[in-house]
Formats: C-alpha cells, structure tokens, sequence
C-alpha cells in the first residue's frame, strides 16, 4: 500500500508544481514506484515542467468517469524509470471532481504505487479541498514572504479540518518545503530565516531549497532542474527525496551567503 | 554592506515581516480554527440564560504546543 502526498501551499507561483516534478524524479531515482497527479484542473501544468505536453492523451477526468483506463491514461516519464504521470484535465474545471470518484482513484493508485503525489491547485476553494482529502501527509511549499506564509497557514488549517484522516483522529503529518531562499538576502536580514518560517507555521521542515536561475531553464526545456547534478536546487531536491525514502539526511546550511573573492569576480567577468 | 550602513539603525525587514506576520497569522487562526464557534457560542449563551441573566459570553482561545485552550468568560452584572 502506498503512500498519498499533497503538494499544497495556499498562495499560486511559489513552486508547486516545480516541487512535485522533482520529487517525482527524486523518488523515482530512489527506485520507488511514484505517480503524480496534477490536480489543477482546467490549468494544467504539470505536463510542461516534465516535459511530457505532447503526450497527454486522456487525463484524470476521462479515468474518474470510466471514459479511459489508467493504464491508457498514465504517461511515463522521460527522465527515469518508475515515474508516471497522471495529467489534469484541460478542458474540465474542477467542479468536475466528485469526492466518491477521486476517492476511488487514490485509493487504486494506491494500490500501485509507493508514491501518490498529488499537485494541489493554487487557492483554499473546492479543488484544493478534493486535493487534500484523501492525502496520508501534506508537504507544504513556502516562499520566504509573508503573503506566501499566511496563505499557507490557512491551507494548514482546511488539511487539519477537511482531511478524512484528521476527521479520523489520526494525524495528518505536515511538511515543509522553504523555496527561492536567497541566501545573500537572509545574511543581510532582508529576508525571513527558515528558523522564523518554521516558528510561525509550527510543523516539521522537510527541506530548504536556495534560489536558483537553473528552475527557469530547466522549465523552459521541460527537464526538472534535479536532473541537474551541478545545481543547488536540484541538490535540495535530492535530499528531501531521500529524507521522504526514510534516509536521516542532515539539513545543509543554503541559507549563509558566501561572498564571492576578488579572484572569484574576475574569473566570473570571463565566464 | 556599505560604510554608511553602519551608522543606520533602521530595522531590518526580515525582523519586520517576521513580527507583521505572527500577529496577522495569530488573528487568522482565532478566526478561522473552529468554524463553528458562532453557533457553539449561542447554544452556550442559551444555556447559560436559563440559570442566570448574563451580560455576555465570550471565547477566547490560546495555543501551546500541540493543544488549544478555549476559555469561556461569562459576564454577570451585579
């Protein structure tokens, strides 16, 4: 039986739909059998930062309403073995989620997979709420930004209300993911420390990810910036995949601005 | 940092934001963390009504840690 991940964050563009993508990959490359499912109905995205656009053929839509079969409906990945992707329906809004229907998808996905990751749409309204309704665990995904950490304390809130397991008793764990820290501006004190997020929000950090001008490339080109070995952020990625696999992977300091040299600037001028 | 800047001793906006947000945050969940507060608090008005004239009845709700503690605070006129 596997495992039902929410990707959520309350307020749009903070990189969800990024971190769903490589963790994905992280996972996958880990040798768990992972899906993913974009959630955001009507806006899909998903299929663009894997790169798999021209693949879409049927969508979560077709499968909840019996008109395709997960087998036909599930896209594999380019990147790596084990990783499919469940696409969102382009042409359906999310008033086109039944609880009943979306429960009996989770539940089969379940049955196949370690890792059902769900990419929740941006917002508190209805399709975030289907979202996180049959979620095992959430991981929340915040800018250092005030907008960003309120709207996701909201989000906290409808996952401790709303989700089957918490009606149940049982406790929905809540993770967090600290995107685009720019550790020249933390150093400087211009921008909110991963200490002060984790104070105010009050769950448990699951990784910290520094800014990175790769993300922008590695969605232009589709191909998840994890799959990057140079890059910082593909490096965080990898380390909270391992973290979400069990591994004790110690928390790396991205938040400690290193100034380049003067050699360091020169060599930079002839790069 | 510049020479300058050593001598300014305007706060730093990661200090701001931080203060800003633990008050907006700390009235959002007051607000929103039991959605039936408004209806759970007019049953308790009703119940209270029957033995005593109060004045009002308030809840007030604190955290710590993983528990939340709801007061209710009736007021009585003398």
């Amino acid at each position: 039986m596997g495992i039902v991940y929410a990707i959520i964050s309350g307020k749009g563009g903070v990189g969800k739909t990024t971190t769903t993508a490589n963790l994905g990959i992280g996972l996958a490359q880990e040798g768990k059998k992972v899906v993913l499912v974009d959630f955001d109905l009507g806006q899909r995205n998903l299929d663009l930062i894997l790169g798999l656009e021209n693949r879409v053929i049927y969508d979560m839509v077709h499968v909840m309403d019996e008109e395709a079969g997960l087998k036909q409906a599930l896209i594999k990945s380019k990147h790596t073995e084990n990783l499919f992707l469940l696409a969102a329906s382009q042409t359906k809004d999310k008033s086109a989620l039944v609880q009943e229907k979306v429960k009996k998808l989770i539940e089969t996905l379940k049955e196949e997979f370690d890792y059902v990751i769900l990419d929740a749409p941006a917002g508190i309204e209805s399709g975030f709420e289907h979202t996180i309704m049959y979620a095992d665990a959430t991981i929340v995904v915040v800018n250092p930004e005030v907008s960003s950490i309120r709207d996701a304390d909201k989000a906290i809130g409808i996952v401790d209300a709303k989700c089957e397991r918490a009606k149940e008793n049982k406790k929905v764990q809540k993770y967090l993911v600290i995107n685009r820290i720019n550790p020249a501006m933390v150093t400087s004190g211009e921008m909110l420390t991963s200490s002060d997020i984790l104070d105010i929000l009050s769950i448990d950090l699951l990784g910290k990810i520094p800014e990175d001008k790769g993300i922008v490339e590695a969605s232009n080109t589709g191909k998840p910036i994890i799959l990057n070995e140079k890059s910082n952020a593909g490096a965080a990625y990898k380390r909270i995949s391992k973290r979400l696999c069990g591994e004790n992977v110690p928390f790396e300091d991205v938040e400690t601005y290193n100034a380049p040299s003067l050699m360091g600037k020169i060599k930079s001028l002839f790069q | 940092m510049s020479f300058f800047s050593l001598f300014n001793k305007k706060e730093k906006s990661a200090g701001v934001a931080k203060d800003r947000l633990r008050i907006a945050i700390s009235s959002d969940r007051n607000n929103t963390a039991y959605p039936f507060m408004a209806e759970m608090k007019a049953d308790i008005i009703a119940v209270v009504r029957k033995y005593i004239q109060a004045q009002s009845v308030n809840i007030t709700k604190e955290s710590d840690g993983d528990v939340d503690t709801l007061g209710i605070e009736i007021v009585i006129p003398k």
